[in-house]
């Protein structure tokens, strides 16, 4: 049996035939079921290590549809609409499936039902492990199962079963609005997803795949060096199939398909369109490091395929900022590099934004989205109200408190502590008065004035420092904090 | 004359030995006629590494500042983008870098593309890459003071690329690490001054408050220069009749340096041209 640890203690979450057969369920916690049984064989469940084996598991099972979903944390849905007839009707895509689960190893409890939300009820609390339900069977078939086939939530399963609605019988044509009222609109969504009233469905695993090239090998390839050849293929194959279309890439995956089914997926994203072979290979290259530890076996096959395409008809000439435009267009290999290697959240470029609160006037975005001109002269004379060198050079992400010593209550300090040092101020400017915007922020959050002052100590370093809130207010003692840094 | 000749002579046999400079590039003028006639290439040289240092702990925004105002004027005479790579530990001890400050100081932040990495090989990665990229303006690494890989052989490399690409590199190292030896061009010893109090009347406030940025600049390093190398202090404040400190001020609006008037108690006028007898004698 397997057990994780809670904060409400260690609690059984899996547990093979023979306990199930000595009484014990999932949910119970550890030390119950050692006071009943104490030669019980426990270990720790490893949560993360299943959701990789189940994501797997529905990669594998795109070989039935594409339409695949994993139902964390123990099953996989599949969108069957259109597929049964090539694996010899329901009923033989249920016996293929079967056979190839059992062997692998699994024991597993299969349902072909009209509707997703139906099928994932039956697959798991229907008495029989494969089960058909045409659409005519489907209310006389889920009315028996309990109401935990429904997919509910945490809060409303206990509260249906101790009104005693403990099967989905108890809530078939039951009057709407009162069950509305006590358990929320989720139990009859689900009923009626269920029952196929309401439409639901799910989208493919994959992302649609607009063009792809792939490669297979005579023998197993394992060292980097042949991985690196067949890429110089691959992104040849795709450069001259995107050449045809007339596209470029923004996005693409190199899959590389181990002998054992398992496949290493790079996924890779560039700043422009781009159907450069060499720079694509080069970019995949990079991500190849320490690739000869996961191969295994071996790679029997690789494919390529283009994920996100742009047009892409030969260069453009620029019509805009020359200086600012043309230059980007020929650093796209450079960002894609730098993006690369540390990842799009690491390399950023900066956009005003139109707000007076300091740390609201400037996000960064990444270089991946499409670079716009501004205008941050302007933006900067606005935010400081015409004043020069009214904002730092460097602004911490958060503003750290320090200790002051004020001549008057509402002046400027006379001396401020930071970071263990002590700064006596020679001079200082202010204060700067900045309002939150009250429209944005959330109930509740502090929402207090800010008087910013410049100082300079005296040994020439200027900081900005601020104070939260007004005195005689009624609020609590103002406080002073740093929040920038000058040149 | 016949010795000056020879020297000559000798230099241009040096440089192209060297193989540093290839192409001549032009140099960016700092400003002040003072300044510019201690830097060979009565310059700041393009297509070269510089490296700045803090004078103390605290002056840490004060380099970065005064990197930012030599890049202002970098950027205005060369097109392009300019790459600044910084470790994140730093950017969460120092704060990151703010825009709109930028752009007060006059450098556009639209030009600019951050990249944060983990440790200083990466950081000294991306320079190298992006130093092989003419349509970039220039790049700016920040090295922490326990940066071992940046030694000889790595500024040496930086150099060379800068060199053939003609792409200006800036390296703030957070400390001087005493008895280094790179290849950069010059380097630079910043510290804060106080500023001259300026009368304001804005919605920040009215009254007298810190004026434009000023910082006491030393030049403890120049190749083929004459002057600096030391690093023993700034006693006398003059070197054989040659400055190599000097206190600067930052003018945002026509993005140059100036030389505030000097104050009552500092050492006596210098600019009286070059010593020429010492410039020889080195």
């Amino acid at each position: 049996m397997l057990v994780t640890t809670s904060d409400s203690g260690q609690r059984i979450t899996a547990l093979n035939r023979a306990a199930e057969q000595l009484g014990f369920l999932p949910g119970m916690t550890l030390a119950d079921a050692r006071a009943i049984h104490p030669a019980l064989r426990v270990d720790r469940a490893d949560l993360a290590g299943d959701h990789r084996a189940l994501m797997r598991l529905a990669f594998w099972c795109q070989c039935f549809s594409p339409f695949t979903r994993a139902d964390a944390p123990d099953g996989v849905s599949l969108d069957i609409t259109g597929c049964a007839h090539l694996f010899g009707g329901e009923a033989g895509l249920l016996d293929m499936l079967s056979r190839k689960l059992g062997g692998f190893g699994l024991t597993a409890k299969l349902a072909i039902a009209p509707t997703v939300g139906a099928a994932w009820g039956l697959a798991r609390h229907a008495a029989s492990p494969r089960l058909v339900v045409p659409r005519q069977d489907l209310r006389s078939a889920l009315a028996p199962l309990p109401v935990a086939a429904l997919c509910l939530d945490a809060a409303s399963l206990p509260a249906l079963e101790k009104l005693g609605l403990k099967r989905i019988d108890d809530l078939l044509d039951k009057p709407r609005a009162p069950l509305v009222a006590r358990f929320g609109p989720l139990v009859l969504r689900r009923l009626d997803e269920a029952l196929g009233h309401e439409e639901a469905s799910f989208g493919p695993l994959s992302p649609p795949v607009l063009h792809a090239v792939t490669c297979r090998f005579a023998e197993p390839i394992i060292t980097r060096e042949a991985i690196e050849i067949a890429i110089g293929r691959l992104t040849a194959d795709l450069a001259a199939d995107l050449e045809r279309a007339a596209r470029g890439v923004r996005r693409v995956e190199l899959r590389l398909f181990r002998v054992d089914g398992w496949f290493e997926a790079l996924p890779l994203a560039t700043s422009t369109a781009t159907r450069d072979a060499p720079h694509l290979a080069r970019l995949l290259g990079e991500r190849l490091d320490r690739i000869e530890d996961r191969a295994g076996f071996g790679f029997e096959a690789a494919s390529l395929s283009a994920l996100q395409v742009e047009n892409l008809t030969g260069r453009q000439e620029d019509l805009g900022d020359e200086a600012l435009v043309g230059a980007r267009g020929d650093i796209a290999p450079l960002l894609d590099r730098l993006v690369n290697r540390f990842g799009a959240r690491h390399v950023m470029r900066a956009e005003p934004h139109a707000s007076y609160v300091p740390e609201r006037a400037a996000r960064a975005v990444s270089v991946l989205k499409p670079a716009k001109s501004h205008d941050w002269c302007a933006h900067a004379r606005i935010v400081q109200d015409g004043a020069p060198f009214a904002r730092p050079l460097f602004l911490l992400a958060v503003p750290e408190p320090v200790t002051t010593l004020a001549g008057v209550p509402d002046g400027p300090p006379t001396r401020f502590e930071w970071r263990r040092v002590a700064h006596r101020v020679a001079s200082a400017e202010g204060p700067e008065r900045i309002a939150p915007e009250w429209w944005l922020a959330p109930v509740g959050a502090s929402r207090r004035t800010r008087d910013y002052y410049r100082v300079e100590d005296e040994a020439g370093r200027r900081f900005w420092l601020f104070r939260e809130g007004l005195y005689e207010r009624g609020e609590d003692t103002p406080r002073w904090f740093i929040h920038g840094v000058f040149a | 004359m016949k010795h000056a000749f020879d020297i000559e002579a000798l230099r241009r046999r040096i440089a192209t030995q060297e193989r540093l400079t290839p192409v001549r590039r032009p140099a960016v003028p700092l400003g002040p006629a003072a300044l510019d006639a201690a830097l060979p290439a009565h310059g700041l040289a393009t297509g070269a590494l510089h490296e700045l240092v803090p004078a103390a702990h605290g002056d840490f925004a004060a380099g970065i500042g005064f990197g930012f105002c030599l890049l202002a004027r970098i950027a205005r005479s060369r097109a392009g983008q300019v790459l600044w790579a910084v470790p994140a530990h730093l950017e969460h001890r120092e704060g990151g870098l703010y825009p709109p400050g930028l752009a007060a100081l006059g450098f556009d932040p639209g030009r600019l593309i951050q990249v944060t990495a983990r440790k200083p090989i990466d950081i000294l990665w991306a320079l190298e890459e992006a130093l092989g990229h003419a349509p970039l303006a220039a790049v700016v690494g920040v090295l922490p003071e326990k940066a071992r890989d940046y030694d000889f052989p790595a500024s040496r490399r930086l150099a060379l690329r800068a060199a053939a690409q003609g792409v200006t590199a800036l390296i703030l190292r957070e400390r001087e690490v005493p008895g280094m030896s790179t290849a950069a061009e010059t380097r630079w010893s910043i510290a804060s001054l106080p500023s001259r109090l300026e009368g304001m009347t804005s919605r920040a406030g009215a009254g007298f408050g810190p004026g434009a940025p000023r910082w006491q600049i030393k030049l403890t390093k120049c190749r083929k220069g004459t002057s600096g190398g030391r690093s023993d202090g700034w006693s006398a404040g003059w070197h054989g009749g040659r400055p190599d400190n000097w206190d600067v001020e930052w003018d945002h609006e026509t993005l140059s340096f100036r030389l505030p008037p000097p104050l009552a108690d500092r050492a006596p006028a210098w600019a009286s041209g070059i010593d020429s007898s010492w410039a020889e004698a080195s």
